[in-house]
């Protein structure tokens, strides 16, 4: 289990995703058909647009103390219609493969799975939690 | 029946069994998320992050699925 799974955490990781995307881009340019290209750089922005607009959903609808219903109710409009049109979209239209937008729309989810394991590979949290209280005792 | 018979029954209703799935994933999601609240306030960011992490491979899933439907959709004639 991840201990230190604050909410800074998926902004890194899109973050992270977002280099990653850049970074394909730029060498699809070179191997790939810049069709190719774009779809993997559609998937993955999309992706993003889904995993932000979804933690601010979450975030807004699901706090102890008081929510704000305009908001999460303008968040719901915005996301789900605006999201799924777009997607259908993308996936409809003969510019882009399907496959590559798949492919594009996983890097996100790769990149959470790998920040999870290398974190728990290299132990990252628990040195973090035993340093904690060093650090208070001095 | 047919290749296509077959594909055209079987394409719409394997959306409609992910949807349903996570659905019911999302909503046993949130559902725990919100005892957890309720239990530990103050471990409101790190239960929300689990859970929009949770939600997002959720929602995932059920786009993947979207996904290979309009790829097969394609080969109904």
């Amino acid at each position: 289990m991840i201990e230190n799974l604050g909410l800074d955490f998926i902004s890194r990781t899109i973050r992270t995703t977002a280099v990653v995307l850049f970074i394909v881009f730029i060498y699809g340019l070179y191997y790939f058909d810049f069709y190719i290209n774009l779809a993997i750089l559609s998937g993955g922005i999309w992706s993003i647009v889904n995993m932000l607009l979804l933690s601010t959903l979450i975030r807004s609808a699901l706090t102890p103390g008081e929510v704000d219903k305009m908001k999460v109710a303008g968040l719901a409009l915005v996301k789900f219609p605006l999201l799924y049109v777009s997607g259908y979209f993308l996936l409809t239209s003969e510019i882009f493969d399907p496959l590559y937008l798949l492919i594009g729309f996983s890097i996100l989810m790769a990149v959470v799975i790998l920040k999870v394991i290398a974190r728990a590979l290299f132990g990252l949290d628990k040195k973090k939690l035993n340093t904690e209280p060093l650090q208070e005792a001095r | 029946m047919d290749y296509q018979t077959a594909l055209g029954f079987a394409a719409p209703l394997a959306v409609g069994i992910a949807a349903i799935g996570s659905g019911l994933g999302i909503g046993r999601a949130v559902g725990s998320a919100m005892e957890a609240m309720g239990r530990q306030p103050e471990a409101a960011g790190k239960i929300q992050t689990a859970m929009i992490i949770g939600a997002a491979f959720i929602e995932a899933l059920t786009i993947y699925v979207f996904i290979v439907f309009v790829m097969a959709s394609g080969k109904i004639h």
